[in-house]
């Protein structure tokens, strides 16, 4: 169980820090890009590495984390009918 | 609980804060939008580091060897070491019947009497599977997918899992069993006889399953199961 959280950790360090460079790179300035890609980063890792499903607050983590994604699709959605 | 990864989610999150506020002090929003990302970072790892490391891993271990130990003495005691050991379903709960009388439905938690015979019932509750629903059917794929989920990606417990399906005969083979857990498969309460057998019952919402033979491997165990006596 231990690898797995350190092997999580790292390739969501990762995924984060090569995702923000880009966007950083690209001149992205809308904030929602960088909380929606951190958090497939994190879906990513944590289907590649299965750190834990187990513990409840894992499982509201994710929970909270796919609502914010939902969230924030449904606002760009949103965006794009209203235009 | 990590304390270092602890430590470094909230390092995370103290510097997302300040690029933050140099970012709207500045007026840059990609700088708003890394410290955000810098945050949901620090976030999760502030949550992971909750989950027990190995040392408190130790401590279950040990007591769970305490808790065994004492269940084998009340069978040893009760004569029923050699006994049949079934999953029974009583309304809404599963109890894990030690009797010399296959599946006996007239028992209560605890320590009893039934059809001539004492019999131990111990309530199980299977970990994570108000995830999935009591189909009651014998689908062989579903069934050994909820298995292998259970068993092996969530609760670690063995490296490979199959299923057979023989009408109402169940074969289940575990193989790559970890360390600790093979040596409590020794006892007579065997985690993985118990936890395949609970499983079972619940998705396929048997009245009960008897365990038939359990077969010890060089790498593993097989567990053969049948579905549906109940002992009048």
């Amino acid at each position: 169980m231990q690898s797995r959280i350190v092997l999580f950790t790292l390739m969501f360090t990762s995924l984060v820090v090569i995702s923000n460079i880009t966007l950083v790179f690209l001149n992205e300035s809308r904030i929602d890009v960088y909380i929606s890609l951190s958090i497939l980063a994190y879906y990513v890792s944590h289907a590649l590495s299965r750190p834990s499903t187990t513990y409840k607050p894992v499982r509201i983590l994710n929970i909270a984390l796919f609502v914010l994604f939902a969230v924030i699709v449904a606002y760009r959605v949103y965006e794009v009918f209203i235009s | 609980m990590t304390p270092q990864l602890f430590i470094f989610g909230l390092n995370i999150i103290v510097i997302s804060l300040f690029l933050a506020l140099y970012g709207l002090m500045s007026g840059v929003n990609s700088l708003i939008g890394v410290a955000s990302s810098l945050g949901v970072l620090g976030g999760v790892f502030i949550v992971y580091s909750r989950i027990p490391r190995d040392p408190t891993i130790t401590a279950l271990v040990n007591y769970s060897k305490i808790l065994l130990e004492s269940t084998t003495s009340i069978i040893e005691d009760l004569d029923l070491l050699d006994s049949n050991l079934c999953i029974v379903r009583k309304g809404n709960e599963l109890l894990a019947v030690y009797s010399k009388i296959p599946c006996p439905i007239q028992v209560d938690p605890g320590v009893g009497f039934t059809g001539g015979s004492p019999y131990l019932a111990i309530p199980i509750e299977i970990p994570l599977v108000e995830g999935f629903e009591a189909t009651g059917t014998v689908d062989q794929a579903t069934l050994e997918r909820m298995l292998r989920t259970i068993i092996v990606d969530e609760l670690g417990m063995a490296r490979e899992l199959g299923l057979t399906i023989t009408g109402n005969t169940y074969h289940v083979y575990i193989h790559g069993l970890i360390e600790v857990l093979k040596d409590y498969s020794k006892y007579p309460v065997d985690p993985y006889v118990i936890v395949t057998a609970a499983i079972i019952a619940y998705t396929t919402s048997a009245s009960s399953i008897r365990v038939v033979e359990k077969t010890t491997t060089p790498d593993g165990v097989v567990i053969a199961l049948r579905a549906g006596e109940i002992a009048e």
